[in-house]
């Protein structure tokens, strides 16, 4: 039997084109203008998200590696944006171990 | 800020005072001849459309049980009467989120609050929140919970007469994070503050698992689309 898990995955972008585009339309929106402005009192930029659609799209007929560069970099900003706060907890490994622990009915007050 | 360890105030009941019901030996079953109105079964009737329909809420239940904490209705929710203006709570000793019956009478309150608490119960399955001990850990919690569940969102402000816009999101998160924390722990008014204020960047931040604010349904199909793909994201950066 041969031995494939150590065979790489091939790369493609982190999102599919259909889902830079509507995030790019989602973005430009007036609903999400507006509620933007209400968060965060500055207006938005969604030139981004039209930058990694058409890299995207270059990546899907040309496979080049300056798109795949780009769409990169493009992510990891978000992703460094989301996490440039420490967290203030740390987290699990596993979940509590009393989440699914039955309820005590029949326990009086101050037993 | 001090943490815990140190003498711990004799007269602090970690909030419980507003959810009498928690302390007695409460599940009596309900009289033959109860109404069907009852506020409890009202709440009960409510609580069970905002699981099955709310998008927030299905959200969060779907995401806490890729995690490993399904919420059964049965189990993790609790409708009782509560006192004051409270609309609902997170019991971590019990895992259980508790609907104030006697002070939730809209579904679209119901299925706010249920987003609110769900995002407690989110917290505290995905992480060691000390909630008893440690004010930043529930300060965080608090201000997560009002900037993702659409307790500040424009059109609740405006029911409330604040007309702010510019920015106002933020300011009523920190104002309903102090007061949430300020309901259930028995601190200053400064010392609530100082917490808020020392964790809000980090946490107002933390949007997990939405990833982003959501101001609308569409933002939480959004959110939803995102954590399906997470893998595929997460596996090509």
């Amino acid at each position: 039997m041969t031995a494939a898990a150590g065979a790489a995955v091939a790369w493609r972008p982190p999102r599919s084109c259909e889902d830079y585009w509507s995030e790019w339309k989602h973005c430009k929106s007036l609903w999400n203008r507006f509620h933007h402005y209400y968060a965060f009192g500055t207006s938005l930029t969604c030139r981004q998200w039209k930058a990694d659609y058409e890299a995207c799209r270059e990546w899907e007929k040309e496979s080049s590696a300056e798109a795949k560069e780009l769409l990169q970099q493009s992510e990891r900003a978000r992703v460094a944006e989301q996490n440039k706060f420490a967290p203030v907890w740390q987290l699990r490994q596993k979940p509590p171990d009393d989440w699914y622990l039955p309820l005590d009915h029949s326990k009086p007050q101050d037993s | 800020m001090e943490q815990s360890g140190e003498q711990q105030r004799s007269d602090e009941d970690y909030g419980y005072g507003l959810f009498p019901k928690r302390k007695e030996a409460k599940y009596k079953k309900g009289s033959v001849g109860e109404s069907l109105f009852t506020f409890h079964n009202k709440c009960q009737l409510m609580l069970h459309f905002a699981l099955e329909t709310s998008p927030y809420a299905k959200f969060l239940l779907g995401v806490m049980k890729q995690s490993g904490c399904t919420a059964y209705q049965d189990r993790h929710f609790s409708c009782e009467d509560c006192d004051g203006t409270v609309s609902g709570g997170f019991d971590a000793a019990t895992s259980q989120i508790v609907l104030c019956q006697n002070n939730v009478h809209r579904q679209s309150h119901m299925n706010r609050v249920v987003t609110h608490e769900l995002i407690h119960a989110f917290d505290h399955c995905r992480a060691h929140v000390d909630w008893f001990n440690n004010l930043k850990h529930l300060a965080c919690s608090e201000i997560r919970a009002a900037n993702l569940s659409g307790d500040c969102s424009f059109g609740n402000e405006l029911s409330r007469f604040n007309f702010g816009f510019k920015r106002h999101h933020q300011e009523c998160v920190r104002d309903r994070a102090l007061r949430s924390v300020l309901a259930v722990r028995k601190v200053t008014p400064e010392e609530a503050k100082k917490v808020v204020d020392e964790v809000f960047d980090s946490c107002f931040n933390d949007l997990a698992p939405f990833s982003r604010i959501p101001h609308s349904k569409n933002d939480v199909k959004f959110a939803f689309r995102d954590f399906q793909n997470r893998d595929r994201y997460y596996g090509n950066l």
